[in-house]
């Protein structure tokens, strides 16, 4: 350090260590784009069409849900492993609940409005336990929610029995996999719910715009933004993560607020999973080999969180996610085996970790200069 | 009288996962038939193999105050490897034995490989454990279903079977003890059999590097890492080239935990160890070790295993769905730190 505060730095020099920062700081972003012009030669029309786009968009909204909820927690300086099978309890609760109604013949609307709220009001004791097991009685976060991995992954499959729970109502599916508009061209157009009796011919012609889903997904990633940037909530959560004292003394209600951030980040999964049965129309378990919530912590790290807490932005965690799922995409519509994708992300992660550590070297020698 | 006091709650804080064992044991002699038999107590241990294995391996991570997410599936990973390399061996003509000799060996090798790479990660280019070990279930459990394609390893000697599922004495009234081969028998007759021998290799393994971690400079390199790693740096040690063997040691364990379940199941699965993420890790803490580093040992480390394996068959035994197991360990896990956080704070207020 000594010596860089020796030697003058030359102003071009000072430039071209701003553009290394602007890199470094933003490189998920610009891999993503690389990534969407390497697929787009290799895989041609198949991904780079609005079908398949938008098909993108749509199969990554829970992950984009549980990376947001992750982001909260690892802004705070935790971790929470449970998010995947939280995710897992409210969807097989959820149909469950709608399962059991719609045998018994009530109404759809109502069958289906309870189930939602049920799959919710599932996913909230979970975050709560944690929360308060890690704010009041200091168990580390790691091992809080290993716990609670263990003990949702039980009653899920106490609940379920170890099968996906089905026969749900119809619509449930028509919701999940509606969009915004469709359009039969030249001829008629709805919105939000495909009609029934379309034959088949129809249905292949049928132009889909904007899945609700995404909708949905901008909507609620909106409200998260807003939270985490422009609310006290959302700066006292990056004061705890940068120093937990420091905003104990400034008057923060440290305890409190864990314990909320915690409880948000299951509700938050429990939203993931009563969606992922509109999605799916079956309420799915979590398997082991799934690790969503370790994907979770991937997609926020590449989004340039650290670990250590009081850094992250829900945007930043947007790329992450769309960078894992771009590159699954791609690799499988470019006719890679599916294996490489496992590869490809644990590679992506180091490299993301790897730039995170060059970066901070490179702030530091452009205060000393 | 408040002195007393003190050393009693002490008491019971320092051991209570020796008495939380011996009641769960009581518990399911008196509600389970036939588990506090020889053959009883050795399921046990037959099937807490891998958890005993990747424990131990964890427990000298986590006492550096890192962790290893990666066991589960470099375990899976070395389940396909000794069983593709062995399959390969035998159908060149080696002999069974010589094969499963060799591919065991070589297996252990390359087991070392995931953890250099998790080590080096964490060690030297500073990436956080988590992370890394995270970045290398990713990578083996890829280049694992690369390897196996979609099946499952198969046409094994039978020799494995043999090997995996064989007890060390067999005892049979008349015909006296045998090693190694079961005795031939009529129908109807009974025969004893004692300490399986997967469960004497991994004891082992798990005495040979209890003894490095007790008693040899290694051991106490990786315990003053854990403790204060300025310290440690300042007071000569290696600490990157450390770091690097540590994860190698639980990468090494990971791949033992393989072969075994190679041995045991005579076949190899990519996700083997997915769902031991939690078991592996929770008996280290159990045992009360902390995620901070610098506490553990490998003795208290089995008591934890041991905790999870009595329980995982004791509820076999008495046939309720194995996922009430994972309940359970989460709640014993919540709790181990439960009382490591909270009966040394009552101690201090009285």
């Amino acid at each position: 350090m000594s010596k860089s505060k020796q030697e003058p730095v030359v102003l071009s020099e000072y430039e071209a260590r701003k553009t290394a920062v602007v890199l470094a700081r933003n490189w998920a972003a610009l891999f993503l784009l690389f990534l969407i012009v390497v697929f787009s030669f290799s895989g041609g029309a198949g991904f780079f069409s609005a079908t398949n786009l938008q098909n993108v968009l749509h199969l990554s909204t829970t992950f984009l849900i549980l990376a947001a909820a992750q982001t909260f927690v690892i802004i705070s300086g935790g971790i929470d492993l449970s998010i995947g099978f939280v995710m897992g309890l409210s969807s097989v609760s959820a149909a469950k609940i709608m399962q059991i109604l719609h045998a018994g013949d009530n109404p759809v609307g109502m069958t289906i409005l309870i189930g939602m709220f049920v799959g919710l009001v599932v996913a909230v004791p979970p975050g709560l336990v944690s929360g308060i097991l890690i704010a009041k009685y200091k168990v580390p976060p790691f091992i809080a929610t290993l716990g609670m991995w263990g003990i949702t992954n039980g009653i899920t499959l106490h609940i379920c029995e170890g099968f996906p729970v089905g026969f749900l109502p119809q619509l449930v599916t028509k919701i999940g996999n509606g969009f915004l508009f469709f359009i039969l061209p030249g001829k008629e157009s709805w919105m939000l719910i495909r009609p029934d009796g379309l034959s088949g011919e129809e249905i292949r012609s049928l132009t889909r715009i904007i899945p609700s889903s995404t909708i949905f997904v901008v909507v609620l990633l909106l409200i998260l933004w807003h939270i985490l940037h422009n609310t006290k909530f959302g700066q006292h959560n990056y004061a705890i993560g940068g120093n937990e004292d420091a905003a104990l003394r400034s008057g923060i209600h440290v305890r409190r607020h864990l314990i909320i951030v915690y409880t948000l980040s299951s509700f938050l999964a429990g939203i993931a999973g009563v969606f992922n049965v509109f999605q799916t129309g079956i309420g799915n378990f979590t398997p082991f080999t799934a690790m969503y919530e370790l994907y979770a912590v991937a997609a926020v790290v590449i989004g340039g969180a650290s670990l250590s807490g009081g850094s992250g932005r829900i945007f930043g965690s947007v790329i992450g996610v769309m960078l894992i799922a771009t590159l699954e995409n791609g690799l499988s519509i470019s006719g890679v085996a599916p294996f490489y994708r496992f590869i490809a992300v644990g590679l992506i992660l180091i490299l993301a970790v790897t730039i995170d550590q060059l970066f901070p070297k490179l702030i530091s020698r452009r205060a000393a200069a | 009288m408040k002195n007393r006091k003190k050393s009693l709650a002490e008491f019971f804080a320092d051991r209570w996962a020796l008495f939380f064992l011996v009641a769960e044991i009581v518990f399911f002699a008196i509600v389970s038939r036939g588990f506090l038999t020889p053959r009883g107590i050795q399921i046990i241990f037959f099937f807490g193999t891998s958890v005993f294995l990747l424990s131990v391996g964890e427990t000298f991570v986590i006492i550096t105050g890192g962790i290893d997410l990666s066991v589960g599936f470099v375990m899976g990973f070395a389940s396909i490897v000794a069983a593709k390399l062995i399959v390969v061996f035998t159908e060149s003509g080696m002999a069974p034995a010589a094969a499963i000799l060799v591919g065991m060996v070589l297996t252990f090798i390359i087991s070392l490989l995931p953890g250099l790479i998790n080590g080096s990660l964490v060690a030297f280019l500073k990436v956080p454990p988590f992370i890394a070990t995270f970045s290398m279930i990713g990578i083996s459990h890829g280049v694992s279903e690369l390897l196996i394609e979609g099946v499952p390893a198969k046409n094994l000697p039978h020799l494995a079977n043999v090997i995996g599922n064989g007890h060390l004495f067999y005892y049979a009234r008349g015909k006296g003890m045998s090693i190694f081969s079961r005795p031939e028998l009529e129908r109807g007759e009974h025969v004893l059999e004692l300490l399986p021998n997967i469960v004497i290799i991994t004891f082992i393994l798990i005495a040979v590097f209890s003894f490095i971690l007790k008693r040899t400079r290694y051991g106490q390199h990786t315990y003053a890492i854990g403790g204060n790693v300025d310290a440690a740096l300042r007071s000569g040690i290696n600490v990157k080239r450390h770091l690097v063997t540590v994860y190698m040691v639980s990468s090494f364990f990971a791949g033992a935990a393989g072969v075994i379940y190679m041995l045991q199941y005579v076949t190899g699965k990519a996700d083997a160890g997915a769902a031991l993420l939690l078991d592996g890790i929770a008996a280290v803490v159990i045992g009360g070790a902390s995620l901070y580093g610098g506490k553990g040992t490998i003795w208290r480390t089995i008591l934890g295993a041991l905790i999870i394996a009595t329980l995982e068959t004791g509820l076999r035994i008495r046939g309720v769905p194995t996922f009430d197991k994972y309940i359970l360990v989460g709640v014993i896990l919540i709790g181990a730190v439960l009382v490591d956080q909270i009966i040394p704070e009552r101690v201090e207020e009285e």
